[in-house]
């Protein structure tokens, strides 16, 4: 369909991308227990890599909301996430989160199945909710946060977790009873594509608002598009970029929408004009 | 006919791979726990169950700390260890060091990748995990003219020897609070649970920092001895 050469998809790279960071948390534990190099500590609650420090904001948060204190270094450490997610969206959800990556290998392999396999792949939702449920469940993580007095999100994060087993593999030989809730998320993830990172995860509900004015955007042109529709299928969040909503705040710039086009009506765009008014689909077609 | 064959293979797949998850996730749960909701925000810290070195206060550790899990990588004689939600409920994830499997050498490194500062570097005769405290019922030294041994590995690893633990004109260990780290290595290599009379006690354990809880031992201590 798409007319791109293999180098010249986005998308490529975003496998790619993901996969580094997926092998570089995996890995990172087994380089420090057995070869002793400690040069990348941690996974993505907080990632150490030398000196650089990296704090997951919505953790880094939590513990500010709790400990009711401000610690510099963490602040320091959120720096670089924020300013990631002001200018790109959610671009850690999309391209390095390791639970995106579980779900992506578990849509391929679904893909390779023989005559079902494209229509599982991009499956039809069976359990849709309001989108604006992603508002909700920080809501009531933040507030189950500051009446339990503890932070919650530190210790049931499912991209987390992920690090978190391999760590307890790699140094204890043991896998805690938390591994369920990764199992549980891909799961889901078999109902409708994305479950928990379209309605569940806080963590994306903060890239998010953070990300609500972003730089980078997938920009829709009327004028190009033939109305196929095969970005509504190819979006695994579930929106519509063919009405122009890949400009909200609940696309996460995957780019899966772009390489699907075959008339480059969607486009990634720097708006470098910054805080611009979005001027509506609907308005562009009278033109 | 067959449209309704599908379907009900398909429920009884879901039904029967449903039930099997949820069996194994209630199998691995140990679920006597969650009837006393106490245990799960109650700290797992207690004897000999101490905090990585630089620690602050109990009350506020796992508020702060977001269980990245970067104290234990670092740790070179990986002796930091994580509670999980079936023996640390709301502290799953935190770290602790078990000194009777392997004490802390006291190197320093953990303090250093802190994000959040729940481990707050410090100089390495600034750390208070815990205390040590002797017992001088079991301890073969103190009980002499019954054992006939004379025994001073205590005092000989201590990293702070002479300044933390120190020994009287009999050679019994004593323990200067003030200047004990809580780094439990003394409690580690305790030999009194060699002496088949001990049944496998050690002498030494370290208590967390509870002033309170310390004053009374010393006190029924010296009431027995």
């Amino acid at each position: 369909m798409a007319k791109r050469s293999f180098w010249k998809r986005i998308t490529i790279w975003r496998y790619a991308f993901l996969t580094a960071c997926f092998l570089t948390v995996v890995i990172n534990p087994f380089l420090n227990y057995h070869y002793d190099i400690n040069l990348v500590q941690g996974w993505f609650q907080s990632l150490g890599v030398g000196n650089l420090w990296v704090v997951s904001p919505l953790e880094g948060i939590e513990s500010i909301l709790t400990a009711k204190f401000f610690y510099m270094p963490s602040l320091v450490g959120m720096v670089i996430p924020v300013t990631l997610a002001f200018l790109m969206g959610r671009v850690f959800c999309s391209w390095m989160c390791p639970i995106e990556f579980l779900s992506l290998l578990t849509d391929k392999i679904l893909g390779l199945i023989p005559k079902w396999g494209s229509k599982l792949k991009y499956r039809k939702d069976l359990i849709r909710l309001s989108k604006r449920a992603l508002w909700f469940t920080l809501v009531a993580e933040l507030m189950v946060t500051m009446m339990v007095g503890y932070p919650m999100f530190v210790w049931w994060s499912p991209p987390g977790l992920v690090g978190r087993e391999t760590m307890f593999y790699a140094f204890y030989k043991v896998i805690t009873v938390e591994v369920w809730i990764v199992v549980i998320v891909l799961l889901l993830n078999l109902l409708t594509r994305r479950f928990f990172c379209r309605y569940l995860c806080p963590l994306g509900a903060v890239l998010a608002l953070i990300g609500k004015r972003r730089q980078l955007v997938i920009k829709y042109d009327a004028a190009k598009c033939v109305g196929c529709k095969v970005c509504d299928t190819r979006c695994p969040m579930g929106i519509k970029p063919s009405v122009g909503e890949s400009q909200t705040v609940y696309c996460w710039n995957c780019a899966e929408c772009v390489d699907a086009c075959p008339t480059d009506a969607l486009k990634f765009v720097w708006r470098d004009s910054g805080f611009i008014r979005l001027s509506p689909p609907v308005k562009l077609k009278e033109d | 006919m067959k449209k309704e064959r599908k379907t009900e293979t398909r429920r009884e797949f879901l039904k029967v791979t449903l039930g099997t998850f949820m069996a194994g996730f209630l199998s691995s749960c140990d679920l006597s726990r969650f009837k006393n909701p106490k245990t799960m925000i109650k700290s797992p810290i207690r004897t000999n169950i101490l905090r990585p070195p630089g620690a602050v206060p109990e009350e506020y550790f796992a508020q702060k700390c977001i269980r990245c899990g970067r104290c234990g990588e670092v740790c070179p004689y990986h002796c930091i260890k994580y509670f999980d939600v079936k023996n640390g409920g709301v502290f799953s994830g935190t770290p602790y060091i078990d000194v009777m499997e392997k004490p802390c050498y006291l190197c320093m490194k953990c303090v250093y990748v802190c994000p959040t500062g729940s481990l707050v570097p410090c100089a390495k005769e600034e750390v208070r995990m815990g205390v040590a405290v002797i017992n001088r019922q079991v301890c073969v030294t103190w009980q002499q003219e019954k054992t006939g041994l004379m025994c001073k590995t205590c005092f000989n690893v201590c990293p702070f020897s002479g300044i933390a633990i120190k020994i009287d004109h009999d050679f019994r260990p004593y323990i200067v609070e003030e200047n004990c780290t809580g780094c439990g290595i003394c409690a580690y290599s305790c030999i009194a649970d060699q002496y088949p009379e001990n049944n496998g006690q050690k002498a030494i354990r370290i208590e967390p920092i509870k002033w309170k809880k310390i004053k009374e031992i010393k006190l029924e201590d010296i009431k027995k001895s």
